[in-house]
């Protein structure tokens, strides 16, 4: 840890992160991992820090499952505070199934939606009082109640992680309202931070604003492609790891994986780590491997051993797992639609990008038929990740971001 | 296959981009060729198909799918038996099913072929008319704004 001296530790803000979540277990979604990740990274830099967050575990639920009150968390203060039990739950459905299917929604509503998202009465309690003192509340994703009731305490202090995508909710007025009234926004990549000057102005960029692009932080780890072997994948195999549902695009994935296979008669496997359900199809499940939750450091072996990291997702703001594909030296294929991974894959030369079947089936048999190919893409991911994403460079913009 | 021009990958450094624009280029070669008309493509673009959704080209990939897809498949296929015991026996067994099943449902697999082949017909002339009156609009836009005295030109 690169502490910051004492004498310009003085000058360093106090700052308040709230989120959510925050899990003990890891079991959070990539928000609220990049927030925590960036409170450790500004307590690194020597800055005083205090994490904000709900008891909840569960973010369909929002039950308060953690206890309530001060505890530490990686080094880190971390204060939880009770999820409000008086959400209208059937309201705030009704009025989400409406913006998700592109229903014109009144101001009302609006407010509904938000009013009965997750919120926390005590936590905006806390900024109200005792949260005087931070000199900057950073807080986010943008969708949450939670976020847009603890901007609202003190705007001029505020700086969004909006964590954003181009999807529905963006286009809620209530939240165009909420990124032109805090002091800024700390982004994940260009692509993140020119959508949102699409969708809500260039005053977003005016001088003097804060909208820098910081990241997540990633130090190098150790990985060995033998652990994968260890674990039985002997076959060669692309990898996807994280949740499974229809807008990470693992349908996609599975679907393409399974055409190759029937198309190409190569035998290669498709390996996923984490939660949820993918629908095989028939004659496929023996080839596909799923390991449900692993340790950090299995899955970054089982990364180490892939030909690809596959990830198809078009709705992301930052692709964390792509960082540490590259960490452990092999390349990515992402969808073509998907800017934000697109953009990090050509900037970093990591790996290649699909818009169709046709051009995923030959990126595939290129990386199998090449392994010089992908272990040189591999080895440029690394030194793009190494170079852009290590501590000391997010610390460095981090600080630049709070100033 | 081997028709198509090999992908440089470059010794010196690696050009994603360039590595990326060549596998469009080869796959545009062989989708030329129709070597990516099958069923399978096909059924693997269902879910691509809503990421395309605001490409210029998706009506026409769109409808490319549909023609893939549009046939039942009722053509005969290889009947396998993987337990050694009694293989052969078992396989006869398996082919004269399958005769049967074909033969009770060949009136409702063609009616299905042929609404699925009418729908699809259908679509496509949908798809040329209202194409062909854009292309008019567009063409009569192009016109009136050429005419002097139209916004931005001078009389």
């Amino acid at each position: 840890m690169n502490a910051a001296p004492h004498a310009a530790r003085q000058e360093l803000p106090r700052i308040a992160f709230v989120a959510p979540r925050l899990a003990v277990d890891g079991a959070v979604g990539g928000a609220e991992t990049l927030l925590f990740n960036l409170a450790q990274q500004a307590r690194a830099a020597g800055c005083d820090v205090t994490f904000l967050t709900t008891c909840a575990r569960d973010h369909h639920t929002w039950a308060n499952a953690l206890p309530a009150g001060e505890t530490r968390h990686d080094g880190v203060r971390v204060i939880r505070f009770p999820v409000n039990g008086d959400r209208d739950i059937e309201a705030f459905l009704r009025v989400q199934e409406a913006i998700s299917a592109g229903e014109p929604v009144s101001d009302a509503d609006e407010d509904l939606w938000l009013a009965n998202s997750v919120n926390s009465r005590a936590l905006e309690e806390h900024l109200r009082g005792a949260g005087a003192a931070y000199d900057r509340i950073v807080t986010g994703p943008y969708l949450f109640g939670l976020t847009v009731a603890a901007a609202a305490v003190a705007p001029e202090r505020t700086l969004l992680v909006p964590c954003l995508h181009d999807e529905p909710f963006a286009r809620v007025r209530r939240i165009a309202r909420l990124f032109r009234e805090v002091r800024g926004c700390i982004f994940n990549t260009e692509p993140e931070r020119a959508l949102a000057v699409r969708l809500f102005g260039e005053a977003l960029t005016a001088p003097g604003r804060p909208a820098g692009i910081v990241g997540f932080a990633l130090p190098p780890f150790d990985c060995d492609p033998a652990g994968a072997a260890r674990l039985g994948l002997t076959a060669p195999y692309i990898l996807y790891c994280g949740r499974r549902e229809p807008l990470k695009g693992t349908p996609l994935l599975v679907d393409y994986w399974a055409a190759f296979r029937r198309i190409t008669g190569r035998d290669v496997k498709l390996v996923l780590t984490g939660s949820g359900t993918a629908e095989v199809p028939e004659g496929m499940r023996r080839h596909l491997i799923d390991l449900g939750f692993v340790g950090e450091s299995e899955k970054h072996d089982i990364m180490a051993g892939a030909v690809a990291f596959c990830h198809p997702s078009v709705n992301e703001s930052l692709g964390i797992v792509l960082l540490e594909s590259w960490l452990a030296g092999r390349p990515v294929l992402v969808h073509d639609r998907g800017v934000v991974l697109r953009e990090q894959t050509r900037r970093a030369r990591g790996g290649l990008w699909f818009r169709d079947y046709p051009e995923f089936q030959e990126s595939l048999n290129l990386l199998l038929d090449h392994p010089e190919l992908a272990a040189a893409l591999g080895a440029s991911g690394r030194d793009f990740t190494r170079r852009e994403y290590s501590p000391e460079a997010v610390q460095a913009r981090l600080l630049a971001a709070l100033r | 296959m081997s028709e198509t021009s090999p992908i440089q990958i470059g010794a010196e450094g690696v050009d994603a981009e360039a590595i990326v624009r060549q596998i469009q280029e080869r796959v545009a070669e062989r989708r030329a060729r129709g070597e990516y008309d099958e069923a399978t493509v096909a059924r693997a673009e269902r879910f691509n198909l809503m990421n395309l959704k605001d490409d210029a080209q998706f009506l026409e990939r769109y409808l490319a799918c549909l023609r893939q897809a549009v046939q039942v498949d009722i053509g005969d296929f290889e009947i396998v038996e993987r337990r050694a015991h009694a293989a052969p026996l078992l396989r006869r067994l398996k082919r004269g099913i399958w005769s049967l099943l074909r033969f009770y449902t060949y009136r409702l697999w063609s009616q299905q072929n042929q609404v699925n082949g009418m729908l699809l017909a259908a679509t496509e002339i949908i798809a040329t008319r209202d194409q062909e009156r854009l292309d008019r609009l567009e063409a009569r836009i192009r016109e009136l704004e050429a005419r002097p005295g139209a916004a931005g030109k001078p009389s």
